[in-house]
Parts: structure tokens; sequence; C-alpha cells
């Protein structure tokens, strides 16, 4: 399988300005020094707490927002780098599904219009009746009927909204969707009717995901490859079984461990994590997740782990698991 | 008989404007032991902040309590004045929100939001309060406790807040204490955090609790029983175990297939078809009916009632009506 996207050294900075100046005072790396690929046709998750970075993640890789540096490879170019002018054409093969489908949808447009907005933008068909026909065709695919589309999103459930947000995304027959939190704000019955929905269109048209949630059984559901991200960084990735089965990254396994699992007879102990997310705009010294980490060590406080090649596709950055750390693992 | 602190009995709150009535609950049934964790779980809308709030009375004002009895210690809390209703909020009965901004006062220090409380309802002097509050904020956690106590809301993290409404609402040692959807807005590790710090308290105090949320995870590992409601009504009760092991109402174990979980692999995700119904258009017959596969000609017509299936689980559905004359012959 080759890549359909590979993200390098992506960086985005926010400025905090303050005062009367408007003086950068301090920036929060949202985004630090972020590298991974998504193969063509897969689903890669991307979890991570609140503020760790993932949706700036994917807004960057879209240039919905201008990244502060590094590379995305997708189709032969480096989105990173494209001028504006030829950027229109590239984005067409990328789209994006956002948490709060109500905030994202012009409440001034019905169904219909919304989802022609994006053909009429891309000028993708030659005449409007072909292009209503296709609007037609795409509201049936994620189930909406006929008789739905001439309304507007106020009148639609949260369910049926997100499907409204997914019928605009592949609209432009893209290659990629970013969804962000597509089923975060739904309620389980909806939510599972609403993954369904996204299993099969990827199916149906080859699609490839990347898929941003904080729920990790979600995740585990959807995923093929997993990525884990702690306040602007990547620090493990791997296929879904390397990550849930043998994740290695003492926060990974913190994470993973909090889940409440629906089943009473497996009430278990947990690795609580002492202390709270900390500030990305002033992140500790060295590996960012040292002073929660149950395991950490001198090294941890001092040195930036990178991102190490533990087998298969399994990658980690925590210093347990790096050459030069190995002694210390011993004696630890 | 184990020992009952509060029982909810028929309880219906409808608000009510010129031209409609919307039943948000609608009959609702339960009782809370003591010691015991007792979890309400639904959907959204399905009216388990409304049942909450009604135990409170603090519902909105267009809202009202137009039938039933909450008996709480042996008094219906539904005839007591509003004077009496507060210091039993003061005092016995505790609830914390899902979003605690909304709850805490942005322009008071959090030393400030805790002792006035305290001062008001366990009548200390200013300075005990200020010392029991911050044996509070130890007891919940929070470092530099002394130093909290002059700071203010936006100053703390998410999970910070949700432990000072904690604190807050320990402060006072109720007997029942409400909980709305505690970790609902907090990250996991963080809710793994706040999870733990109840179970102690609990165990501590022995404090009856009432945990309202829609994350069957927080419930398997929270509650000792289960009711769950769907359009204003209860339509399963049983204990913990018998619940995961055996859900016997078809929108039960819906909810049980359709959540994804770390165990187990599924290839596709059962899913209930259709949506929740909203309280101004609920189906004639069983409210559920639109959306069960096992529906039967009955279902579309008539409403079941609770049936008891087994000692302590009750059911309403049609398909366990034959059920209870068995269990009962
Ligand atoms: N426009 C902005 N200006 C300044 N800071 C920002 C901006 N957008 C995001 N941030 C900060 O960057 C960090 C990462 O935010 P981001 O929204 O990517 O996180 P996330 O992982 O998507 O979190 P969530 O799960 O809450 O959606 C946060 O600390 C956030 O406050
Ligand atoms: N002030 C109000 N006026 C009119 N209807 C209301 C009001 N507050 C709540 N409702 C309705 O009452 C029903 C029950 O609401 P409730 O807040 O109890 O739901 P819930 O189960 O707590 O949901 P969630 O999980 O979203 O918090 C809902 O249909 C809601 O729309
Ligand atoms: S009463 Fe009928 S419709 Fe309602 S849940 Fe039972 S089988 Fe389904
Ligand atoms: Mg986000
Ligand atoms: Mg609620």
């Amino acid at each position: 399988m080759s890549h359909l996207l590979e993200v390098k050294n992506l960086c985005k900075y926010f400025p905090i300005k303050s005062g009367f100046l408007k003086r950068t005072v301090r920036t929060v790396k949202a985004v630090d020094d972020v590298t991974f690929y998504v193969k063509k046709g897969e689903t890669f998750g991307l979890v991570g707490e609140s503020g760790c970075g993932k949706s700036t993640t994917g807004r960057a890789i879209l240039r919905l927002i201008e990244p502060t540096s590094g590379e995305v490879w997708f189709d032969g170019n480096n989105i990173a780098e494209l001028p504006k002018s030829q950027l229109r054409k590239a984005r067409r093969h990328m789209q994006m599904v956002f948490q709060d489908p109500y905030a994202s949808l012009n409440p001034q447009m019905s169904v219909a219009e919304l989802i022609e907005e994006p053909l009429k933008v891309h000028q993708m068909y030659a005449s409007a009746k072909e292009r209503k026909e296709k609007v037609l065709e795409i509201a049936e695919t994620v189930g909406l009927n006929r008789s739905q589309i001439d309304r507007y999103p106020h009148e639609f459930s949260g369910g049926q909204r997100q499907r409204i947000g997914i019928a605009r995304a592949l609209s432009l027959q893209p290659k990629l969707i970013i969804a962000d939190e597509p089923v975060s704000a739904l309620d389980v019955s909806i939510q599972s009717q609403v993954i369904n929905l996204m299993e099969d269109l990827q199916e149906e048209f080859g699609l490839t995901y990347i898929f941003i949630a904080h729920d990790l059984s979600v995740v585990k559901h959807i995923s093929d490859r997993v990525g884990v991200m702690y306040l602007g960084r990547m620090v493990e990735m791997g296929t879904k079984h390397e990550i849930y089965d043998e994740g290695a990254h003492p926060y990974t396994q913190a994470l993973l461990s909090a889940v409440p699992i629906p089943n009473p007879k497996l009430r278990r102990e947990r690795i609580v994590l002492k202390g709270d997310v900390p500030n990305p705009a002033n992140p500790p010294t060295g590996c960012a997740f040292h002073p929660r980490c149950p395991k950490a060590f001198e090294r941890c406080k001092q040195e930036r782990p990178q991102l190490t090649h533990l087998g298969g596709e399994h990658y980690v950055a925590c210093h347990l698991y790096d050459n030069e750390s190995i002694g210390h693992r011993g004696k630890g | 008989m184990a020992d009952t602190l509060l029982e909810v009995k028929g309880l219906k709150t409808q608000f009510i404007s010129d031209k409609s009535r919307i039943p948000a609950v609608d009959g609702v049934d339960f009782n809370i032991h003591r010691g015991e964790t007792l979890a309400l779980v639904g959907e959204s809308g399905c009216g388990k902040s409304i049942t909450s709030l009604s135990i409170m009375r603090l519902i909105p004002e267009n809202g009202k309590i137009v039938e039933g009895k909450i008996v709480f210690e042996g008094e219906d809390l539904t005839k007591k004045s509003e004077e009496e209703m507060y210091h039993i909020r003061g005092n016995d009965i505790a609830m914390i929100f899902q979003e605690p901004m909304t709850s805490l006062n942005p322009v008071l220090s959090i030393g400030e939001q805790l002792t006035e409380g305290i001062i008001l309802h366990q009548k200390l002097t200013k300075q005990q309060a200020r010392s029991r509050a911050i044996e509070m904020l130890k007891l919940v956690g929070i470092p530099r406790a002394e130093e909290i106590m002059d700071e203010y809301p936006h100053q703390l993290s998410g999970g910070m807040r949700q432990r000072i409404m904690i604190a807050m609402a320990m402060s006072s040692n109720p007997k029942l204490l409400i909980a709305d959807e505690p970790t609902t807005a907090l990250d996991v590790t963080i809710q793994a955090q706040i999870l733990e710090l109840m179970k102690e308290l609990k165990e501590k105090f022995d404090t009856s609790i009432l945990l309202i949320t829609h994350d069957l995870g927080v419930v398997a590992e929270m509650a000792d029983r289960v009711v769950v409601m769907y359009a204003g009504q209860v339509v399963e009760e049983a204990d913990v175990h018998t619940l995961f092991e055996k859900p016997a109402h078809p929108y039960t174990e819906g909810l049980m297939k359709s959540v994804p979980t770390l165990e187990k692999e599924q290839k596709r995700l059962y899913s209930i078809r259709g949506i929740v119904p909203s309280p101004d258009e609920f189906p004639k017959g069983c409210r559920f009916a639109p959306r069960c596969d096992q529906a039967m000609e009955e279902c579309l017509h008539a409403q079941p009632d609770l049936y008891e299936i087994d000692a302590g689980h009750v059911v309403r559905c049609f398909l366990h009506k034959t059920k209870e004359r068995e269990a009962k012959a």
C-alpha cells in the first residue's frame, strides 16, 4: 500500500499577544514537530486529550490554517508550500467533516443547496440539471431522502445534520476525508449509525480517513492505524493492535487504562495519573509527559525523546525505548 | 429490606405554556438505599436532569411537578416550603453539575464560595469555616489548598473546578449526592481521578449517590443499581450485574450493543434505527415501538407497564408481560 499523505515535522505555533501594543508574549506550540503517514484506503485514528493539537493538525494539513513549518505531501505536492492559486484544486481531494454539524452548516441554506455548493464552487458538472441529480444521489447515499432535502439544518437532529456534513464532504469525491470528532456530539444510538455509514462509504468509494476523536473505543473500532498525541507531539503510532494491545508509551498505557469498560465484572486497577494536563503555552522541559509519568527518570526532564522505531509499524517517543537509555531501564 | 433513603413515586414533571404541555418526566419511580450508588442512564433529552432537578426542587420556572411524590427520609419533598428546601439542599442533599463553570460564581474566589455555604448551613464562624474549607480541598486532592482559596474559577483547570464542586457538595456531609454527568466534560485521565475520588468519598462517608450519565462504562464502574430511562419514563431497572448480563428491554439491549468497547472487536456496530422522539411527539403505544425490531401489533396501540421479571428487575416491555405472570405464579 502506498502512502496517500505524508506529514513531516509539521509545526503550528500560535502567538499569544498581550497588552496595549499587542506584543507577542508567548507562543502556544499547538502542533510541535509532528510526523506521520496515512496509507491509501485506510483509517488513521488520531487520539489524545483536549488541547493536545488534534484539530490543529487536521486544519494545518488542509491549510485551513497556515502551518508554521513542515511538509504535507499529498498526491505528489507539498500542500504546505503550494501557492494559494493551486490550493483550491488540491483541496478538492481533501475534505473535512466537523464536530459540531450545526455550527458548520449555513442555516440559510437548504440541504440541497448545502450539498450543491461545493459542486458549484469547483465547477464540477456542466449543467445545473446534472448537478442537481448528483445532489440527490449523494443525499441518498448518506440516507437522506428526497422529501428532506428542501428542508433547513435546524429541522434535523444531530445525527441527520452530521449526515449532511458528510454528504457535503463526499460531494466532490475526495480521496481523503479528515473527520474531526464527527460523532462526539451524538448519542450512542446515533453515533453507531454514523460510524456504520462512514465505514460503508469508505468501502464504496475507497476513501481514506483521518478520524480525530478523544473516545478511544470508537477510534479502536474504526481505525487501521492510530496516532497518540500529547501536548502537540505525536508520542506513539502504530497499527490498532500495536497501540491497543502493545501500547508502549506510558501515556498510551495510562490513557487506555483510564477508559471505563462497560462490563461491571471488569472493574480493574487503573493507572491513575497525577496532576493535570499541562499548559501548552508553557510545556514541561524534555519529555512533555514527564511530570505526570509514573516511569520518568532524570533524562526525561532534560531531553526531548524522538520517535523511535520498535518494529512493524510501531513508533514511540519515549526514553524508555531509545538505545542510550536501555541501561537506565535495566536499573529501573 | 434495605434501608431506603429516597423514594421517587409516579413523578411527573411538565413544561407548560399556553400552547403546549411537555411531559419531560412522565411517571418515574425508583428508590435509593443508604450507601448505594444508583445510576440513571439514557440518551440526551430522556429526562435525567429534569428528574434530578425535581428532587432538588430546582426545575426551571416554566416547569412544574404535576404529580407524584419524592419521599426523602420519610418526608415528601414536593410538599416542602421553599425555605425548608433551602435548608435540605444545604445539608442533606447536594448536587454537582455537568459544567462546573456555570455553577461556580466567576467573581468570587474559591474560598468565598466554599465558606459561604459552610457559614450559612453549618453555623460556623468565619475562621472555622475557612479551615473546614481547606480541609475539604485537601480531601478532594487539590494541591496548594491554602493558595487556591484566594484564586478564581477561571484560573483553574476543568478537573480542578470539578473537584471544587465536589468539595462544596461534600462539605455539608450530605446523605444524598446527586451528580449530573460529573465527568462528561473532562478528559479520560482526569475523569479517572474524579471517579476514584467519588468512590473514596462514598466509602468514607457512606453517602448515597444518584449518578446521572449516558456513559455505560462509567455506569459499569460505579453503580450498584441502574435505572434506564427512555422518553421520560423508566424502561428498565436492575442491579448492575443483571443489567449488563441480561438486559431485558430491547432499548437497553440495543444501547449495549451499539457502543464500541476496548474489550470486544465487532465487525460492524449494532445500531438502533431512527431517533429519540421529542416529548411533544411521543408515540401513543410503547414509546420505543417505532425503533424496536421486536415490536408487535400490541406495542403500537397500548403502553406497556413496568413488569417485574425477577426480584428487583423490572422492564417496561410487552415481551416480558408473560414472564411476570410466571415469576408471580
Ligand atoms: N487560534 C488559536 N489561537 C491560539 N491558540 C490556539 C488556537 N487554536 C488552538 N489553540 C491552542 O492550541 C492547542 C491545541 O488545540 P486543538 O484545538 O488543536 O486541540 P484538540 O486536540 O483538537 O483539542 P479538543 O479535543 O479539545 O478539540 C490548545 O492549547 C489550544 O488552546
Ligand atoms: N426549560 C425547559 N423548557 C421546556 N422543555 C424543557 C426545558 N428543560 C428541559 N426541557 C425538555 O425536557 C426534556 C428532558 O430534558 P433533560 O434535561 O432532563 O434531559 P437529559 O436526559 O438530562 O438530557 P442530556 O443527556 O442531554 O442532559 C427534553 O426533551 C428537554 O427538551
Ligand atoms: S413493548 Fe414492544 S415495541 Fe416496546 S420495546 Fe417491547 S417489544 Fe419493543
Ligand atoms: Mg479538537
Ligand atoms: Mg442532562
